[in-house]
């Protein structure tokens, strides 16, 4: 059995307070709030595994965040299995990648990033188009609408999510991503297969957009099929884990919870200037900590180990036999 | 029995005698609303935003509205939050409106896609919702019980004008050549359906029906076939930006029906940078300033203070809302939601937006004025006892202006 590091500890009892929750409160403000707090968490950490381990900016995340949502809000609403229609929407959303990612993949950094952008605008029209009406659940379903299933739905597809970047940041294939993130010549150099690991990283980015879409399509009361393409949905995304702190795994968890919390609060108590007041300390984080929100926790425990130390030069020596990725979480 | 213990007991009599008198009444009543007053719908949340500022303040200077449980006059307190035109943060607002402030009613923001996720929220809080700015029908289909909309609906959209042409002109004259020009959109679907269904019960024919994306940058092959099928009656109901490159490219192309109906595009102020171009252009945008109806003209005062311009076409509709809704508290007689929802029902009552009551699925029946442009100004022409000018038919082509 690994030995519990008081990280885990702590990890573990948030998730346990997480899971209990809903038993402790039926308040639908909160539930409702931390289930976005796990949409955005869940969003910013899947566009990670892309974006932040594989170093491939994915400007059209939201289309299989879209796809996920559409292919299981379809399906169930047509009497399929709600498991059965949450499944198709992940396999279809990946399916999806591996199909666009063999021609984007010839692209490489801001020209793939505005090809996917232009790949998830071209459908959010196309699905706009053929689908225009709003869809909502059904009326006897809202009037019993239960918040404590969709609210553990994300979560659980959230928690997922994290414990694929935990094997990610310890696995040889995570290690292959960050190789290619790094510099991409030097990682064919020592053997690794760029494009079948870009393509990994791209169809399992998508999936689990597609999982969070369908947990949307689970959860939302009405909404346009369109509506889940939207670029917000992608910037959004990004934004929480600029935020927060790309390439980790609690980066996405803090940014999102800075992201949805901060600034419903803003918004209760600023009214007006809320969107200014988000902005400025936005640019404060991102210029303050530019390894986003996990950079602070970083900065404390290194003021702590220096003052801990006997000496500053003891500090010294252990800081030069660090390496990189170390700050990988 | 000492001293101590009679002041005791003395005590608890006064505390369980107090608690025997019934509620206290709350110092306001808590209404909530969700606006868009940022982000792509900003520019109508605005308009639905003032026009419940000055309801509330009207009727707080009044003293506020009389709550017979309570028999005394309780201010109201608005909170209003902007869901920056976000279905995922107006939903989260509603949520927080309903747990923190415990509101007795939600006030609606704007657009049809905002109004469709409150009112669900709404329907499943059991909190009477009343919504204006929204003229899809579709949410009402939906069998809601606390959702209310005194806004004309596209079923008021789609037989007005008909009613209008043959009101106004002898059977020989009227347009009978009908071309529709389609967004794809819900309401386009449903007002271009109900188009289709009216023109044929009132002896219209549709001789084009054309389809088009919104945001399109291109419409003149629906106009040549328009102007090719000799079409008289063209009705649409573009955005804004769609509306204005449809009517400039008709101005380039030289088609002119007899009369033109647009819904929506022509109802923001920069329809008049189109000039003669967008002018004798029909609209319906749901209320009119000009309406001789009791407080309209208070109304524009106020809006005046404010703006330095009348009230603007959704400022009516949302006073109007507030007006149901204090009246409704004021019949209920207690802030009850179910007992609130119950006199909403039963509204029978005038407002700035003229006489209200409700059908049975929520729908307001009201009043849904026609107007047009007549030389850069908008007059009202419909209905003809409201009529500040007459219709102008046929209207002239652009090259003759």
């Amino acid at each position: 059995m690994p030995k519990l590091t008081p990280r885990m500890i702590i990890s573990l009892l948030i998730a346990l307070a997480l899971l209990l929750l809903p038993l402790i409160t039926d308040d639908d403000n909160i539930l409702t709030l931390l289930l976005l707090t796990f949409l955005m968490a869940g969003l910013a950490s899947s566009w990670n595994i892309l974006g932040g381990y594989t170093g491939q900016v994915n400007l059209g995340h939201a289309a299989f965040f879209g796809i996920g949502s559409l292919i299981t809000r379809q399906m169930w609403l047509g009497g399929w299995p709600f498991a059965l229609s949450m499944a198709s929407g992940c396999v279809v959303a990946g399916l999806a990648a591996a199909v666009i990612g063999l021609p984007a993949f010839r692209l490489k950094g801001t020209y793939f990033a505005i090809g996917t952008l232009a790949m998830a605008e071209a459908l959010r029209i196309t699905i706009g188009n053929i689908l225009p009406t709003v869809t909502n659940l059904p009326t006897e379903v809202i009037r019993n609408y239960e918040l404590a299933p969709r609210y553990y739905l994300m979560l659980t597809a959230v928690l997922l999510i994290v414990a694929i970047t935990i094997y990610l940041n310890n696995s040889k294939l995570g290690l292959g991503m960050m190789a290619v993130r790094e510099d991409e010549d030097a990682a064919r150099a020592v053997g690794v297969n760029v494009l079948r690991v870009k393509m990994i990283a791209f169809v399992m980015s998508a999936f689990l957009a597609g999982m969070i879409g369908g947990a949307y399509a689970f959860y939302f009361v009405s909404y346009y099929p369109n509506f889940t393409f939207g670029p917000l949905f992608s910037f959004d995304a990004i934004t929480v884990l600029y935020v927060g702190g790309v390439g980790t795994v609690v980066g996405p968890l803090i940014g999102s919870v800075f992201f949805v919390i901060l600034r419903d609060m803003l918004v209760k108590n600023l009214q007006g200037v809320h969107q200014l007041v988000f902005g400025l300390l936005f640019i404060v984080v991102v210029l303050v900590l530019p390894g986003g929100l996990v950079e602070a926790w970083d900065r404390i425990k290194q003021y702590v180990r220096i003052n801990q130390s006997p000496t500053k030069n003891q500090h010294r020596e252990t800081k030069a036999q660090t390496y990189p990725g170390e700050n990988l979480h | 029995m000492s001293r101590k213990v009679c002041l005791l007991l003395c005590s608890l009599l006064i505390l369980v005698l107090a608690a025997c008198g019934g509620e206290q009444a709350p110092e306001t009543i808590q209404i909530g609303a969700v606006v868009p007053i940022s982000g792509s719908l900003a520019g109508g949340g605005g308009q639905v935003e003032r026009g419940y500022q000055i309801a509330v303040e009207d009727i707080n200077a009044a003293g506020g509205i009389y709550v017979k449980e309570f028999d005394k006059k309780i201010p109201i307190e608005l909170t209003l939050l902007d869901d920056e035109s976000d279905p995922n943060k107006l939903v989260t607002l509603l949520e927080s409106l309903n747990s923190d402030q415990k509101v007795v009613a939600y006030l609606g923001g704007f657009g049809s896609g905002q109004h469709a996720a409150a009112a669900a929220i709404a329907e499943k809080n059991k909190i009477p919702y009343i919504g204006v700015a929204f003229a899809l029908y579709a949410p009402h289909g939906q069998g809601y019980k606390y959702l209310f909309s005194p806004f004309p609906k596209s079923q008021d959209m789609a037989s007005d004008i008909f009613a209008m042409l043959n009101e106004y002109l002898p059977e020989g004259e009227r347009p009978t050549r009908v071309a529709v020009f389609q967004e794809q959109t819900d309401w386009g679907v449903e007002l271009g359906d109900l188009w289709r269904e009216q023109a044929a019960a009132q002896g219209y024919e549709i001789v084009v029906y054309e389809e088009y994306s919104v945001g399109s940058s291109d419409f003149t092959d629906i106009i040549l076939k328009a102007k090719e099928a000799d079409a008289e009656l063209l009705l649409s109901l573009p955005t804004p930006p769609d509306g204005i490159t449809i009517q400039r490219q008709m101005a380039e192309l030289d088609y002119t029906p007899k009369f033109q109906f647009t819904i929506r595009a022509p109802d923001v102020p920069t329809w008049k940078d189109l000039g003669e171009a967008g002018d004798y252009v029909a609209l319906a945008p749901g209320w009119f300033y000009g309406m001789a109806y009791d407080g309209v003209a208070e109304l524009n005062e106020k809006h005046m203070e404010m703006t330095d311009r009348p009230a603007d076409p959704i400022v009516g509709p949302a006073y109007a809302a507030v007006q149901i809704l204090a009246d409704a508290i004021e019949r209920a007689g207690s802030l009850d939601r179910d007992a609130i929802r119950d006199a909403i029902a039963a509204t029978d009552m005038d407002t700035v937006v003229g006489p209200v009551t409700f059908r049975e699925d929520g729908t307001g029946v009201v009043n849904a004025p026609i107007l047009q442009y007549q030389h850069g100004t908008i007059e009202l022409i419909y209905p003809s006892e409201f009529a500040t000018a007459e219709m102008i038919y046929p209207i002239p082509p652009v090259s003759e202006r």
